[in-house]
């Protein structure tokens, strides 16, 4: 069966982390790809860690994940020569992502606007491309700073603390993803070239999991800090024999299904835990009763007790934990993937499954496609050779 | 919802507290037909997990995370257990082209709804669902908020300051921001191996995998190098300054307790070269000096960090931020919610959106994910009231004025949860 997204060709420039995240999915899905790198590669190429700490433009991990599936041609936008190819390019293309610094973004926007037929367009920029911000330079942490969601998350008197590195970047990616898939799909079916612009700060603010509406409603920052609650309890971390389990909710039906998970069906009717302020006085006297039934249990054993009776916990794992859980293991949820030098490795599977969709092929090597795509687009290879000597190609 | 971008398509959403909601309001920002059917008589999650603001109105109408993910969606409220109310899921499947529900693995099928149902209501529709772990696998009937995949995922494990134990890592939600957006993208890729085959397929959306190719460098680490990672803070292994510091306050920034921060961060030696300059020592990022290489600055971390946490203390975290900036470095404000509403940037973009909501008033919130030019979203329908759209859906789909009254009054349909003196 054809992959869901074949016949779509969408052309990524830019080579940053965001741009990158928002193709992969789109190759994986069976999108034709194409990664426009400047001479030297893509700055995504030189995000670590590198294979055996070996820095090199094929070695990246973030390169090997992110770039899976694509073709690389190198062209250098900043020459005419350079956009000009761009502009036959994204003639034969639905949609064109388009991630550089505003001048060089309006340059290649203004290249693709030329194509006739005209593709879709998804420019990112970390605060939008007009505007007295357009012009900053971000990365992740200080992107993250701008959304919002750093300020709580910290402990009180401590520096507010980034996510994993890359996260909110990764959430720029997939909400330019998620527009550029609707672009294409919109697209193919009224005939529209739309340009989207995708920001990244506002990206992140509007989504869920950023608390502007509970400060606008209630005036209330939200509370900060890890540490299990000691009013809404189980809410947070409590340890077990091997590490921690996380409880994500403290509220009813879930506070009684946990009472008799750990067979002590009376408490929610005991006065002590019967009503919130009761229960907010008495958090020690309930930690007498799990804490012992915890600490006899790996996360594992109270996860898969507790579960059945319904209540929300989850093991909290270290990375290689999260690869080795049961369900990672029965649903393959990481793949091994080929690499451009024909060794493996793994990587995260599909993020969504339907069948006979996803594939997961080896990320280009540098310029691994310049030819063959050149060709595609009717230059001789004197043109070529005039391309390459020229710097435009490389 | 004036974009047309998805015009036309239909979608049925059965999903409560974050990731369904947001990614249905999204497929209602690109124009799709979103209908959005609540339970009842039990109150949607989505409605009570937040704080709700005092004043008027029921607080199932209020809370914040309803208003979030709720917009551009009709609302209806729905008992599944009675005799009637499958059927009028059945006619909304059989119209629809797409339908999410994010029940606990297996749940939706145990009620009679799963996806041999839905195909043979309607051979086109494509069923999205969208468990915290999956639809297959061992953690049938697991039930999890985002807080619990960023755990078992290992998100929770890289978050938080150097050597912290586990417990002392704030909870977040991150993954319903992900499974939001992954929906969008599952959604329009049903729709076109609709094209090619002319049939509805079932998309099984695990949160945590949508989630998980988001980690690439961390789960290399492992795979490639055989190291655990764990968390640095806000720590950078190859860049120095790479930070979070504290500053003498801030205009829009600043905390109940004074307290603004700024991020600050140099990637290469241009960067450097304005951040030392705003500190006052460009020969700092002269040749010669020890602290103007990359090495040379990765091997005094701690000492370029003291400088930086002295130099934060002297001015507000907004006036650091604009001086980095301009002279060519790296710098934000961490800011705080209410700083949205004085950004200058989201002012010329025009960003925040006014919204009008029967019990809420006028409230200004941040406004969508993306521009599209030529038809930019609206928002059209704020976070719907219980049962708000009920009889409109209902004659919609054959119901004759008399049933639905009927309906109301036998519970099969609601507006309002609990006694009715509560809701008015």
């Amino acid at each position: 069966m054809e992959q869901p997204l074949a016949g779509i060709r969408v052309i990524e420039v830019g080579g940053t982390l965001a741009v990158a995240g928002a193709t992969k999915t789109f190759s994986d899905f069976g999108a034709d790809v194409i990664k426009v790198e400047p001479r030297g590669g893509a700055e995504m190429r030189r995000l670590p860690p590198f294979r055996d700490d070996e820095p090199g433009p094929e070695r990246g991990a973030i390169h090997i994940a992110l770039d899976t599936g694509k073709r690389s041609l190198v062209l250098d936008l900043t020459t005419p020569s350079g956009r000009e190819v761009l502009t036959r390019l994204a003639a034969t293309a639905r949609l064109v992502f388009v991630h550089l610094p505003r001048e060089q973004a309006l340059a290649a926007l203004d290249a693709v606007g030329r194509a006739t037929p005209r593709p879709s367009t998804v420019a990112l920029a970390a605060h939008g491309l007009e505007g007295p911000y357009a012009d900053r330079v971000e990365n992740d942490m200080s992107l993250f700073a701008w959304s919002s969601r750093m300020r709580t998350h910290s402990n009180p008197n401590m520096a507010p603390l980034r996510y994993g590195s890359g996260v909110p970047t990764m959430q720029w990616a997939a909400t330019a993803a998620a527009a550029g898939v609707a672009a294409a799909w919109g697209h193919e079916h009224d005939g529209t070239a739309r340009a989207i612009e995708v920001a990244g700060v506002e990206a992140l603010l509007s989504n869920v999991d950023a608390w502007y509406a509970v400060w606008a409603f209630n005036g209330m920052e939200l509370p900060r800090g890890g540490g299990p609650s000691k009013t809404a309890y189980p809410a947070g971390c409590y340890p077990c024999s091997d590490g921690y389990v996380l409880f994500a909710s403290a509220g009813e039906p879930f506070f009684s299904r946990l009472c008799t998970g750990i067979g002590h069906p009376e408490l929610p009717a005991d006065p002590r835990f019967s009503t919130p302020a009761a229960k907010a006085e008495h958090w020690e006297d309930f930690v007498g009763y799990l804490g012992p039934w915890l600490a006899i249990r790996t996360r594992d054993q109270a996860f898969s007790e507790l579960q059945q009776h319904g209540v929300m916990l989850a093991p909290v794992l270290t990375i290689p934990e999260a690869m080795a859980t049961p369900q990672a293991v029965a649903r393959s949820s990481f793949v091994t993937a080929p690499l451009a030098d024909g060794g493996t490795t793994t990587l995260a599977g599909p993020p969504f499954r339907l069948p006979d969709a996803w594939e997961i092929r080896a990320a280009p090597r540098l310029g691994e496609h310049n030819t063959e795509l050149l060709d595609t687009l009717g230059y001789s290879r004197d043109e070529q050779i005039a391309l390459y000597r020229a710097g435009v190609t490389g | 919802m004036t974009s047309r971008i998805l015009a036309g398509v239909r979608v049925v959403e059965l999903a409560e507290v974050w990731a369904g909601p947001m990614g249905g309001s999204y497929l209602g920002d690109l124009g799709a037909n979103v209908i959005k059917v609540e339970s009842f008589p039990r109150t949607s999650v989505t409605r009570i997990v937040a704080p709700t603001p005092p004043g008027q109105g029921p607080s199932y109408e209020t809370s914040a995370t309803q208003q979030t993910a709720n917009r551009n969606k009709r609302h209806m409220a729905l008992n599944l257990r009675t005799d009637r109310g499958p059927e009028v899921l059945r006619r909304l499947i059989a119209q629809a082209d797409i339908l999410t529900e994010s029940y606990s693995a297996g749940t939706f099928a145990k009620m009679g709804f799963g996806w041999e149902f839905c195909r043979q209501v309607n051979p086109r529709l494509s069923l999205i669902s969208m468990p915290g772990w999956g639809v297959t696998g061992p953690y049938q009937g697991y039930v999890t908020l985002g807080s619990g995949l960023d755990a078992s995922g290992g998100h929770w494990s890289l978050r938080g300051y150097p050597d912290d134990p586990d417990d002392l890592v704030p909870a977040v939600f991150h993954s319903d921001a992900t499974g939001a957006l992954t929906l969008v993208f599952a959604a329009v890729t049903a729709l076109r191996r609709r094209e090619q085959t002319g049939a509805g397929t079932h998309i099984d959306l695990s949160q945590i995998e949508a989630l998980a190719w988001q980690l690439p460098g961390a789960f290399a680490e492992w795979t490639m190098n055989g190291r655990v990672p764990r968390r640095t803070g806000n720590m950078d292994p190859v860049v120095v300054p790479h930070g979070v510091y504290l500053t003498s306050g801030g205009e829009a920034t600043a905390g109940a307790d004074g307290a603004a921060w700024v991020a600050i961060a140099a990637e290469n030696d241009a960067q450097w070269a304005g951040v030392a300059g705003v500190l006052g020592h460009t020969e700092w990022a002269a040749d010669g000096h020890p602290w103007a290489t990359v090495t040379g600055r990765l091997a005094a971390r701690a000492a370029i960090d003291a400088v930086l946490s002295e130099y934060a203390l002297t001015a507000t975290a907004e006036t650091i931020a604009d001086a980095v900036q301009a002279a060519g470095g790296i710098a934000a404000p961490v800011i705080a919610p209410w700083s949205v509403l004085t950004s200058a940037q989201h002012l010329a973009r025009n960003w925040l959106e006014s919204v009008d909501h029967r019990w809420l008033g006028t409230q200004l919130f941040p406004g969508f994910p993306w521009r599209t030019s030529p038809d930019a979203a609206s928002w059209d329908r704020p976070s719907g009231l219980v049962g708000e759209h009920n009889s409109e859906l209902l004659g919609e789909l054959g119901y004759a004025e008399v049933e639905i009254a009927s309906m109301l009054a036998d519970g099969v349909i609601g507006d309002h949860y609990g006694p009715r003196a509560d809701a008015d």
